[in-house]
């Protein structure tokens, strides 16, 4: 027989894995709703998901390349393309899992289970949307000859970052706007401040050239500096991602360990504020 | 066994009303540098102590604010105690409401799935269960619809008849039987004591004396965040109705014994001028007023208004002061359920107030058998209506 321990003075902050685990169902139904929930009320469906894409890429090639005037070294939409798909799905996945707390509140009011399952399961319905747009790339690849590099192998690293940094700050977002609703309004702006400090529409070489080695330090605080970069050269090679990008992956799991322990502090009153 | 199925010790929680946990950052900001310390706080559990057996079918009873839903929240993990401890020995499932997690835009299929597994269950356990949860909710031909096309009826069917089908060895229930027609609700009562009838522990909060009685083995009654009686259900009872008594009589702090007319004591009662502050919408209500008369041929008159929860006035009613009882009768099927209070004074209009009581006597109404009641929590209005059809 199972048994529960309910103590104010435990002051173990630690996820509790093995609750993690019974939950796993749970876990699979609330991102299959939001797949559903998703596609279900628009009449374009899936078109949407391609559509909106394809407009902002256009859009940041002509900006960033037509006339701004960077040069890549495999043509410059495959680049964005590539950048742009894994920046998106970390926005997406940032910005739901943020304020899913918030959103899923009448649930949280009403019922227990872990309430990181609520932010987690952003990660999937994010995947969907990556999925297109890697298509897209596809599509592009080959209509414009590229062939993928050798370094493909540590494609699905980087993209496993790309899940962890955006599930870092988004568990860390989601807490934060439960005890200050303002965090709500933080997200929009960390999303449009964001892609121009990623290495999307422009190879990182750019910055590290330009400036400084301490603000070159300070841009890759930004965890999907390394992880847009890294993502990109698995995919087409050039120039191998120096020891800055370690910054970023070191933030990554620090976001993401430090996110998991500031939830859990958070979780215990979150009904309380909700 | 020799272990208690729930065992709850110096149990507290503490909400803190005020600036600093207002949610907003500036609020915490500034109440880190500003030496003031407003935080007015607030013990909705204090010192809560019980020991629930296996097997027990426990009613929970208390007025509104006794501490009855913090104990449920504490209890199903929904929020954290401030102090104490408390130990649960078997799988619990809690039913603070039906449908939790339903989304409009999902089937009816799809949404007991994801209720199920909110629930607790697995999705193995959910589809195990289907044909009977469909069979018990009555709306197999709806069940590929989305749920937004339901009427409240179905969509309360449907939510019941998943919680129904969990298999907790605890089970923690807080009034969802306010909801659906008498027939359904009959068929939950029945399906409540199966459950309880298999030596399971169930814990069940309810306004609803009647299905108190016929369901629990024993029952717990609370005031003011603490415990006032544990024991038998017809003594628990009897204590929830003296604690409520509390609310049905007011007397004033201090009593205006000088002035022409004086309030001495305000009663709510019911038809048989029994206190109380418990209605269903089918009783009508009594408001006595007791009056100290010292001027004969008095000019004043005497002021009610009742309010609802919110403070807003429902109605209002005014009567020469004659004798020194009056009282109110607000008739059966007028009031819609919720909370209500009682705003008085004795005045001569537009000249002079000598006399007030402001939101006394609280008192509330439940509704189970109108034909608004399987509407469930739809605002339908502040009152019944006084219409006819043609």
């Amino acid at each position: 027989m199972s048994k529960t321990i309910i103590d104010a003075n435990n002051t173990n902050f630690l996820p509790n894995l093995r609750e993690l685990r019974q939950y796993r169902d749970l876990f699979i139904t609330l991102s299959w709703r939001d797949f559903k929930v998703r596609y279900a009320q628009t009449t374009v469906g899936f078109l949407w998901a391609f559509l909106q894409p394809v407009v902002y890429l256009l859009i940041l090639t002509l900006v960033f390349n037509r006339i701004g005037g960077i040069e890549t070294h495999v043509n410059h939409l495959v680049f964005t393309t590539a950048g742009y798909s894994i920046w998106a799905y970390f926005s997406f996945v940032m910005t739901n899992s943020g304020n899913s707390i918030i959103v899923n509140g009448d649930m949280v009011k009403k019922i227990y289970f872990p309430r990181l399952i609520i932010p987690l399961s952003k990660a999937v319905v994010g995947l969907i949307d990556f999925g297109i747009a890697v298509l897209i790339l596809i599509v592009l690849m080959i209509a414009n000859n590229v062939v993928p590099s050798t370094n493909i192998w540590a494609a699905p690293l980087f993209i496993l970052l790309g899940v962890i940094s955006a599930l870092g700050v988004g568990i860390w977002l989601s807490a934060l706007s439960v005890r200050f609703r303002d965090f709500q309004h933080v997200v929009p702006f960390m999303v449009q401040i964001g892609m121009y400090v990623s290495p999307v529409a422009y190879p990182a070489e750019e910055v590290t050239n330009a400036v400084p080695t301490w603000a070159a330090n300070l841009y890759y605080l930004n965890p999907m500096a390394g992880v847009t970069q890294g993502f990109r050269w698995s995919l087409f090679g050039g120039q191998a991602p120096g020891g800055f990008m370690w910054i970023s992956i070191v933030m990554v799991f620090l976001i993401f360990l430090s996110g998991l322990f500031y939830f859990k502090k958070v979780e215990r009153e979150m009904a309380d504020f909700v | 066994m020799i272990s208690k199925a729930i065992k709850i010790q110096n149990l507290s929680k503490r909400y803190q009303i005020g600036k600093r946990k207002d949610g907003s950052l500036r609020g915490t900001l500034t109440s880190l540098f500003s030496r003031k310390k407003k935080v007015e706080e607030f013990w909705a559990l204090k010192d809560f102590n019980l020991e629930i057996e296996h097997g027990e079918v426990l009613g929970i009873i208390g007025k509104n604010g006794a501490g009855k839903s913090t104990l449920l929240k504490l209890l199903s993990q929904i929020t954290f105690p401030t102090t104490g401890r408390i130990e649960i020995n078997g799988r619990v499932a809690s039913l603070l409401e039906v449908g939790t997690g339903f989304h409009p835009e999902l089937t009816g299929r799809e949404n007991i799935f994801l209720n199920g597994t909110i629930l607790g269950m697995s999705r193995k356990e959910v589809a195990s269960k289907f044909d009977e949860i469909v069979a018990f909710s009555g709306i197999q031909k709806f069940i590929d619809t989305p749920v937004k096309r339901y009427s409240s009826g179905m969509y309360v069917r449907l939510a019941f008849a998943v919680a129904a089908h969990l298999e907790p060895e605890i089970l923690i229930i807080d009034e969802v039987l306010a909801v659906g027609d008498m027939e359904f609700q009959k068929k939950c009562l029945g399906k409540m004591k199966d459950v309880a009838g298999q030596g399971r522990t169930v814990i069940f909060v309810s306004h609803n004396m009647a299905a108190v009685k016929s369901l629990c083995t024993s029952c717990v009654t609370m005031s003011k965040g603490q415990l006032v009686y544990q024991g038998s259900v017809t003594e628990a009872i009897k204590h929830y109705l003296s604690t409520g008594g509390d609310d049905s009589i007011y007397t004033p702090d201090n009593v205006k014994k000088d002035q022409d007319v004086y309030f001495k004591r305000i009663e709510v009662q019911d038809k048989d001028g029994e206190n109380t502050s418990n209605f269903t919408c089918d009783d009508a209500i009594n408001i006595k007023f007791h009056l100290g008369i010292n001027a004969e041929n008095n000019p004043f008159n005497l002021f009610v208004t009742i309010k609802d929860q919110h403070g807003s006035p429902v109605f209002s009613a005014e009567k020469k002061i004659q004798n020194e009882e009056m009282t109110l009768t607000i008739n059966s099927m007028f009031l819609v359920r919720g909370n209500y209070m009682i705003h008085t004074f004795v005045h001569i209009p537009n000249v002079i107030q000598i006399d007030i009581a402001e939101d006394v006597c609280q008192f509330n109404l439940t509704d189970s058998t109108s034909p608004f009641a399987i509407h469930g929590n739809y605002n339908y209005g502040n009152v019944f209506g006084n219409y006819s059809w043609k």
